[in-house]
């Protein structure tokens, strides 16, 4: 149907799709690359009425097993879809196929005086499609949101055969149910998006960036709720803590001191009369707290320099460890002193060291707890943590995750936040779409009778996330 | 016999004048149910499943003229005495409450600590947060600051079997499960009663201002605040009113049309919007307002109630792209009252229950498939020969079907909803 040559089931041939940035991998049974909507839409009937599974992949940069194929079955993914359909500066919109790369749509936007606003720190490679499926956020999205609020429309496949348009498109609304904004997020466990219309957003003429330096991450948490206090609507606000600098400095050289206890990243976006202004206001909050440096970006090379440092974090603690193990999870934004100082109550406790970085603003921590995966037993021992830290988030009365995903890796941890009640409703609710869970299957929901523990297992001769300099690995 | 019935429905009997007042689109209640808390809601649905009882959920009933006249209705379901607000920290920025609280007195406790929710539905004194949510009501700032569903992030929902389920949560960056919050937004309370809400809030912007531009063509009113609408300094609201919209919202001009500005942000940042609000109403042909308006606040209030539409009147809401309002609202002739909303592509046409059927059918004609025009509102006696929503939307299948699931009896304000939901 879509070609020989775009489709393959050689065990060789779709070993390179079993893996994603998360640790799990599994085996698809064939991998498919269609061309069109229409061949997806005929890809999904097949699938369902054969009974085998089917799983929509792209950048295949999720953290949590979201694209693994954990039942076999097809992965579909959109290498060929990778098409900007259409740029409508008139209206506000951009029409984009699932394969376009994040980052690809706003360099050929901003030009013009545009951008689509999410940026995930994987933006490089994940895909718009792939940033539907789990609402992706990134740094900035304290001031703009997440994708689900920058997505007015879907072409979408069931597993019926069907395509649908929902959502109003370039018009603001649609009456009926948001089923647009039910399906961002949703992790491609009830229908396949093949188009998607987004928002566009007038670039801003300036945004000043300031680093921030401090003794510990308890001032720089304090300093956090203070700007905000203070009335100051920044675009972004990023922690990273000491033993992060030494991974980042090592491998950006931006100039993070390496013996501050923690950094703030903060940035303010506006008009140039203003936000000199405010970025000067954020420099006096911070040094209130108790910050002993506050540096603003001299120019748009430092600044850069600066943030290629933060979004290339993950990719950086190759160089603290052989392996590293990262967790999503959020907190109430006053809770991150509390929240930070159990984590690294954690890390004495059990001997393993975690790094720290995350986007303060919002609260969304990514604690990276470093290890050696060859060695007998540590594997266990850190998604061990990993459960205690996700335990910790939602008894602080946050999430197990912010952007990445439930995936395959949280399923039996999303009971620490839902009950059963709450889950069986979210179940009907994908029944109605996908009654024969075949859309990627084992994601999001537990396993029936499961109970809350680490799901994910350490597979022999496993490689992905040992990250060294060479390699991409984002948060 | 309808004694008899009563009997046996949930809920408190009520006398005539409660009946009138509870009355929707010319039905009345046998019975009311005003729980005092969400489980007592809960349970009230149970009950009412048991009894294939339809119930029509009221707020502060500023939005209960919306959707089509109620298939059955047998019970009012009332959400008022649930009207706590559970929590909030002003440092996280968010809060939780709810669904009956009144939105005034959540903006009320708000804007004692410099902070409000971006959401200004009509009538914020008797509006209720859960009603705000079902009629997606978000006021004249949508296109600056988003709407109802880029500021709910968690909720509690009753469903018909008596469950009561949540979802999302109270931080404001959050994937887990489902975002079952935008499924009920906009939803009029037909899969679930919301029982409680958590929302993001803002910090007040430290200055606003308020600029009015006068126009004699329409065509130049709309091209500005197109304009305005893609530069990054947007205003927060920006509406173009007819002259006697103009004077029902308290002011008057000589001008045939009028573009109503609002500017928000750090102070100096709303001197420079309004020198570029200024710039382009002169550019498209029109004259900046010399005097300043006189209580804006206050004409704001109008401007936002006014979309609430008469008793005696059809009040019609297109959407559209921003390009293809124009043509929409060309269609209406001159007696009709026109405001409009540039950087949304929305507008709202009040018109004669007479003229009614046949605008909406050259409005409808005019979107042409991209975008939609519903009735907001209309007189009991219009209902009926009136299509409220139009064609059912795509997707219209699941939509039933997710109805069916959730609410199999169909209890919950049956028949009101797209496609007779």
């Amino acid at each position: 149907m879509v070609g020989e040559r775009y489709a393959f089931t050689d065990p060789y041939e779709v070993r390179l799709y079993q893996y994603d940035a998360s640790p799990e991998t599994a085996l698809p049974d064939a991998v498919v690359i269609p061309g069109s909507a229409e061949e997806v839409a005929q890809v999904a009937r097949i699938c369902a009425e054969e009974g085998v599974p089917i799983v929509a992949r792209s950048g295949a940069s999720s953290l949590c097993g979201g694209t693994v194929p954990v039942e076999g079955g097809v992965v579909i993914t959109f290498a060929r879809m990778d098409h900007i359909l259409e740029i409508d500066l008139e209206n506000l919109r951009a029409v984009v196929e699932p394969g376009v790369v994040n980052l690809a749509l706003s360099q050929v936007l901003r030009p013009r005086g545009f951008y689509y606003v999410p940026d995930p720190s994987s933006q490089g490679a994940c895909t718009i499609g792939g940033n539907v499926g789990t609402n992706a956020g990134g740094p900035h999205t304290l001031l703009y949101g997440v994708t689900v609020n920058h997505v007015t429309g879907l072409e979408v496949a069931l597993t019926t055969g069907e395509l649908l348009q929902l959502g109003p498109g370039k018009a603001s609304e649609l009456s009926g149910y948001d089923l647009t904004g039910l399906l961002c997020g949703s992790e491609g466990t009830m229908a396949i998006v093949t188009k998607i219309w987004v928002r566009l957003t007038p670039v801003p003429p300036v945004s000043k960036t300031l680093l921030a330096v401090f003794d510990d991450v308890t001032t720089a948490s304090n300093a956090v709720s203070t700007v905000i206090a203070s009335g100051i609507l920044p675009a972004a606000i990023e922690m990273m803590d000491h033993l992060s600098i030494q991974a980042v400095e090592a491998a950006s050289h931006a100039g993070y001191p390496l013996d501050a206890g923690a950094v703030l990243l903060l940035e303010v976006d506006g008009i140039a009369e203003v936000a000199g202004d405010v970025a000067r206001r954020m420099a006096e909050c911070c040094r209130a707290e108790g910050a002993r440096e506050v540096r603003l970006a001299r120019d748009e090379a430092e600044r850069q320099a600066l943030w290629k440092g933060r979004k290339g974090a993950f990719s950086a603690m190759g160089r603290l460890s052989p392996d590293f193990y990262v967790m999503d999870g959020v907190v109430p934004r006053t809770r991150l002193p509390a929240t930070l100082d159990a984590i690294g109550k954690i890390s004495e406790r059990t001997g393993f060291k975690i790094c720290n970085v995350f986007h303060a603003g919002d609260g969304n921590l990514h604690p990276l707890v470093l290890f050696d995966g060859f060695k007998e037993g540590e594997y266990e021992q850190v998604l061990r943590i990993g459960d205690e830290i996700l335990k910790l988030c939602a008894d602080q009365g946050g999430s197990i995750t912010g952007e990445h995903g439930i995936g395959l890796e949280k399923r039996e941890n999303i009971r620490y936040v839902f009950s059963d009640q709450d889950l069986s409703v979210m179940d009907q609710v994908r029944r109605v779409f996908d009654p024969g869970l075949r859309m990627n299957p084992g994601k999001v929901f537990p396993a029936a009778g499961g109970e809350a523990k680490p799901a994910v297992r350490m597979p022999a001769g496993k490689t992905t996330g040992r990250a060294g300099p060479g390699d991409e690995i984002w948060v | 016999m309808k004694a008899q019935v009563s009997r046996v429905l949930p809920g408190q009997e009520i006398g005539v004048d409660e009946q009138r007042e509870l009355a929707v689109d010319g039905l009345t209640p046998a019975r009311v149910m005003r729980p005092q808390s969400p489980q007592e809601l809960a349970e009230g649905l149970q009950a009412l499943s048991a009894t294939s009882a339809a119930a029509v959920v009221h707020g502060g009933d500023t939005q209960i003229g919306l959707g089509s006249r109620p298939a059955r209705y047998d019970v009012a379901l009332s959400t008022t005495r649930l009207s706590r607000l559970l929590e909030h920290e002003p440092a996280d920025l968010t809060c939780r409450a709810e669904a009956g609280m009144r939105v005034g007195d959540l903006q009320a406790i708000l804007r004692a600590h410099g902070q409000r929710l971006p959401l200004d539905p009509p009538r914020p004194e008797k509006a209720t947060l859960g009603g705000m949510v079902a009629a997606n009501s978000s006021g004249l700032s949508r296109a600056r600051y988003g709407g109802v569903r880029d500021w709910v992030i968690g909720i509690a929902v009753a469903y018909p079997n008596g469950v009561i389920a949540r979802a999302g949560g109270k931080v404001v960056k959050n994937v887990a499960g489902y975002d079952l919050m935008k499924l009920h937004t906009g939803a009029l309370g037909t899969l679930g009663v919301i029982v409680e809400l958590n929302f993001k809030v803002q910090t007040t912007p430290e200055a606003d201002d308020t600029m009015l531009g006068h126009f004699d063509q329409r065509g130049d009113a709309l091209a500005a605040g197109r304009w305005l609408a893609r530069q990054y300094l947007a205003p927060a609201a920006i509406t173009v009113l007819d002259r006697e919209v103009l004077q029902e919202c308290g002011l008057t001009a000589d001008w045939r049309w009028t573009l109503a500005i609002r500017l928000e942000g750090y102070r100096r940042e709303v001197e420079i919007a309004r020198d570029q609000a200024a710039a382009a109403v002169r550019d498209h042909a029109g004259r900046v307002e010399s005097e300043p308006a006189p209580a804006p606040a206050r004409f704001w209030e109008s401007v936002r109630d006014w979309t609430l539409g008469q008793d005696e009147a059809v009040l019609l809401y297109a959407t559209t792209s921003l390009s293809g309002l124009s043509p929409v609202i060309d269609v209406a002739g001159s007696d009709s009252r026109v405001m409009a909303e540039p950087a949304s592509g929305t507008a709202y046409v009040r018109v004669a229950p007479g003229a009614a059927v046949g605008l909406l059918d050259r409005m409808r004609g005019a979107v042409k498939g991209s975008g939609q025009v519903v009735v907001r509102r209309a007189p009991t006696a219009s209902k009926d020969e009136l299509d409220i929503f139009g064609p059912p939307p795509p997707g219209f299948a699941l939509m039933r079907e997710l109805k069916r699931t959730l609410d199999p009896n169909a209890i919950l304000n049956p028949g009101r909803f797209v496609g007779g939901i």
